[in-house]
């Protein structure tokens, strides 16, 4: 009896706190499509002119295609770091394994905006000028991190007895890698991939001290626009896009994991309890 | 398990070090040189001597009624508060996921989880439209007439109010994470062993559920510590010149009011304290990657 009490309050709970963590969000898109032009109550019409606006504005479009660019160019590079450091974590002896381990998950807990000005102190040391490049090395260094996370379980859950085949078979280790560890290993690059892109270009503090003058990332932008009204509906529309796709991304891998549990569960029932935890050790 | 032993080839292992290169440029030399500017060993107004001199370090520490310390020490009890009350908030999440939402629970966990894979700068931003003199909560009460025209509730914004409420806001779902983890991988026999022995749900709660989840709750609690000790960004949108935060303080020092000098002295105390912070705590983290996994261990 108690405890269907608290189970109940539980599920109130749950359910008060999903919407708290939603309501943000419901806000934006609310005013997204408000033909008013503050974000203010009450709502006074539907409209997509902001959408329209955001899109003939070449300042937000310009920005957002920069850290589209600068997203790509970091993940793919933090993912590419991910993979060797996985690999070289994954050999039977690593000298100086936790030195390694400590340097490699040191962008996690070094705060944002240390890491930014130390890097805008270097980098004048070393007479650069501020450039899109920089930002996207910086990125790559603090999802470096997430990548190596995420493709690390993943490597050590592979078959090894598959690999020895091959180069049982005469594969060099290149071959090898490339045939067989790479395709079972795609899975976690991709998410490896989504993680780095979206930690990237979301990244402000960062991207703030380095942007060159007139060329501000989105998030550069985004900050900057949010004080001043005349823009603030377009931003809006832009963010909604933004959290739909991130939102999309979400239940899509959701989707995935669950046909894949079904799978499992379809073949023997003890494994997906593993491949469930793992999942969410991945999320 | 025969997978460990056949994969493991020597000279993989050399893999590992371009990317601890990658980092050691990218993060050890940046903050090699926040310790050199730190103590004057470097400057970056040209033609300037610099030679070795602690007193900005002097100035920081021990100067009376230094501003940029009582910064520190309001900021860093801003963070804890908040910490906390995001640790609190997020355990019963936590447990209804595990103990409750029995069959569904990876897709109400994801549920939850959701809003922190959408940018935080536009959630902050969404806070800014709710909270602001004429924003969503004073222009509903307006249009409700709970308050007349043009009065708004003036502590809802740019106050320490709205800075700990938008921190509390963001680090939900990560806080929950750890927790639940911990929860799933708890031994359920011995729930089942204390309700054999009589004890009620509340008793074996108390006595089993909580302590074994103590894990949890601390890695919850320093995932939120860690990150908001820098926190710069929630301030700069709702935060009011009073409710600033050290990160902003630094920020200030290397942009408004350039003094690169005494800014990597307050840049070099946030690393800092996230180290000492790493050695208090980073036991109860478990990015442990030298083991394969705990479970059938």
């Amino acid at each position: 009896m108690t405890s269907r009490l608290g189970n109940s309050l539980l599920w109130l709970y749950f359910v008060l706190m999903v919407a708290f963590l939603f309501m943000p969000l419901a806000v934006l898109v609310l005013f997204a499509f408000n033909s008013g032009t503050t974000p203010t109550l009450p709502i006074e019409g539907f409209t997509t002119k902001w959408f329209a606006d955001a899109f003939s504005n070449t300042d937000l479009t310009s920005a957002l295609v920069r850290s589209a660019g600068i997203g790509v160019i970091a993940s793919i590079l933090a993912t590419a770091m991910g993979i060797m450091a996985a690999i070289g974590l994954n050999a039977k002896r690593v000298p100086g394994e936790s030195v390694a381990i400590g340097a490699l998950l040191l962008p996690l807990v070094v705060p944002y905006i240390s890491l930014a000005v130390g890097m805008l102190i270097l980098l004048q040391a070393l007479k650069f000028k501020n450039a899109l490049w920089e930002i996207a090395l910086g990125h790559s260094v603090i999802a470096l991190p997430f990548a190596l996370l995420v493709i690390l379980p993943r490597l050590r859950s592979l078959d090894g007895s598959l690999n020895e085949a091959a180069r049982d078979l005469g594969a060099s280790d290149f071959a090898a890698f490339r045939l067989i560890t790479f395709p079972l290993l795609l899975p976690a690059l991709l998410s490896s991939f989504i993680i780095c892109f979206s930690t990237s270009f979301d990244e402000f503090a960062i991207a703030s001290f380095l942007y060159p003058s007139g060329q501000p990332t989105y998030p550069v932008f985004l900050y900057g626009g949010a004080r001043s009204p005349a823009i603030l509906p377009q931003l809006i529309a832009v963010g909604t896009l933004v959290i739909a796709v991130s939102l999309l991304i979400v239940g899509f891998s959701e989707l995935g994991r669950r046909w894949a549990e079904r799978r499992i569960e379809g073949r023997s029932a003890a494994p997906a309890d593993v491949s469930a935890t793992d999942n969410v050790a991945t999320t | 398990m025969s997978r460990s032993t056949s994969r493991r080839v020597g000279g993989q292992g050399l893999w590992v070090w371009p990317p601890v290169a990658f980092v050691l440029v990218l993060v050890v030399v940046p903050l090699v040189y926040i310790a050199l500017f730190s103590v004057g060993l470097r400057s970056n107004i040209p033609g300037t001597k610099t030679a070795f001199d602690l007193s900005n370090w002097k100035d920081f520490l021990f100067g009376e009624n230094n501003p940029f310390r009582a910064l520190f020490w309001h900021s860093l009890l801003i963070t804890v508060l908040v910490s906390v009350a995001v640790t609190i908030a997020a355990y019963p999440l936590a447990y209804f996921l595990s103990f409750v939402a029995k069959k569904n629970r990876y897709t109400l966990l994801l549920l939850v989880l959701a809003p922190f894979f959408t940018s935080f700068l536009l959630r902050v931003i969404a806070w800014q439209i709710i909270l602001n003199e004429n924003g969503v909560v004073n222009s509903f009460l307006w249009w409700a007439h709970l308050r007349p025209q043009g009065d708004s509730v003036t502590w809802l914004i740019y106050s320490n109010f709205s800075v700990a409420l938008v921190l509390f806001y963001s680090w939900i779902p990560f806080v929950a994470l750890p927790m639940f983890v911990v929860m799933e991988n708890m031994d359920r026999r011995l729930l089942e062993a204390a309700e054999d022995l009589g004890a009620s749900r509340l008793t074996a709660f108390l006595k089993v559920t909580l302590p074994l989840s103590i894990p949890g709750i601390i890695a919850g609690f320093v995932f939120v510590l860690i990150p908001t000790t820098g926190e710069f960004i929630t301030p700069l949108l709702v935060g009011g010149p009073e409710s600033q935060l050290f990160g902003n303080q630094i920020q200030s020092f290397f942009s408004d009011s350039p003094d690169w000098n005494y800014g990597s002295v307050l840049a070099m105390t946030l690393i800092l304290l996230v180290l000492i912070l790493m050695v208090i705590f980073g036991r109860f983290l478990s990015a442990d990657l030298r083991r394969p996994s705990t479970e059938g261990a």
